[in-house]
């Protein structure tokens, strides 16, 4: 043992000092960074849901000549990667906390997987009896739905004010996107939404390097 | 700062329970990460956990994850109550105006 550091504390300024400086170091470390988990998904729903507008423009218009493969294909292989780091983060971060705040951020997680599995089966089944642009607006009217409900449930686990009016805002641009139609849901959901979830990543941000 | 609890009111000690208590109500950090968090050798970190433990203010657990044997370790509702209540003395100490002299 070090007899150094069983001394006490200087005074009791330096104690307070000691106590807070410490504490929100811990809480800095074991909280991943905001903008790594919020960012990569506004740059795939931006991009994605881009590529989607330009080929697949309202009233069957085609604004950029792409493939007609390549939206969707773009959209997963981003969503597949802001997947991947947000995991990997997380694990960075709690991977070595276990008790009731993983198993929240477990079940969590499970809600997304089971949850999307569940909606998705139905739409698979009835997509196929519609017109393209109708049967890509009903997929991505509920998929965005879904994530809206979700984020406003991860607020309330957390009581995350961030992740909640993301969740309200993703809710809200998704009607105004299914109202105005196919095509245009692409476009609202690209730019309001993946635009949203970017100033959403950045307010997190900021909040935290303020409370530091 | 005589009436400081003791076992609390060491630079060491302090600053491990300060970081325990910054973990949620229910939750537990294994001894590496506890480790990584403060900067302190494990053998330096054990001694100190020790004497939390006798305190009666950190409980210790041996677990396995897979095949490696894992050390979690949390703040006991006891060693919460005596970091509140160190915290809470020395903000006094601070500032001794409060409450009691308007009364």
């Amino acid at each position: 043992m070090t007899p150094d550091d069983d001394l006490p504390p200087t005074d009791a300024a330096a104690a307070l000092r000691l106590i807070e400086d410490q504490r929100s170091q811990t809480a800095r470390r074991l909280e991943p960074d905001p903008r790594v988990l919020y960012w990569p998904w506004g740059v795939a729903w931006l991009v994605g849901f881009g590529l989607f507008f330009l080929r697949f423009a309202p009233d069957d218009r085609v604004l950029v000549r792409l493939p007609g493969w390549l939206p969707l294909t773009v959209l997963f292989v981003l969503l597949l990667a802001a997947a991947a780091i947000q995991a990997v983060a997380g694990a960075k971060a709690y991977g070595q906390v276990t008790g009731d705040s993983a198993t929240r951020g477990r079940w969590y997680g499970c809600a997304w997987a089971l949850g999307s599995v569940s909606v998705y089966a139905g739409l698979g089944r009835i997509s196929e009896h519609l017109p393209h642009d109708l049967a890509a607006l009903l997929w991505s009217a509920t998929a965005v739905g879904l994530t809206g409900a979700l984020h406003m449930a991860g607020g309330a686990i957390w009581l995350d004010r961030d992740l909640f009016r993301l969740g309200v805002w993703i809710s809200v641009i998704n009607v105004v996107g299914t109202f105005a139609g196919p095509g245009w849901h692409s476009l609202v959901v690209s730019v309001a939404g993946g635009g949203g979830i970017l100033v959403a990543g950045l307010l997190a941000h900021l909040r935290r390097r303020r409370a530091r | 700062m005589t009436d400081l609890d003791p076992v609390i009111h060491a630079q060491a000690r302090l600053r491990v329970v300060a970081s325990l208590s910054a973990l949620g109500d229910g939750d537990r950090i294994t001894f590496p990460r506890l480790q990584d968090l403060l900067g302190m050798t494990a053998g330096n970190l054990s001694v100190h956990l020790r004497k939390l433990e006798d305190a009666g203010y950190v409980e210790i657990s041996k677990t396995h994850r897979g095949r490696t044997p894992t050390t979690l370790i949390r703040l006991s509702r006891r060693g919460r109550l005596a970091f509140e209540e160190y915290t809470e003395a020395i903000r006094t100490l601070l500032d001794p105006t409060p409450s009691k002299e308007q009364q």
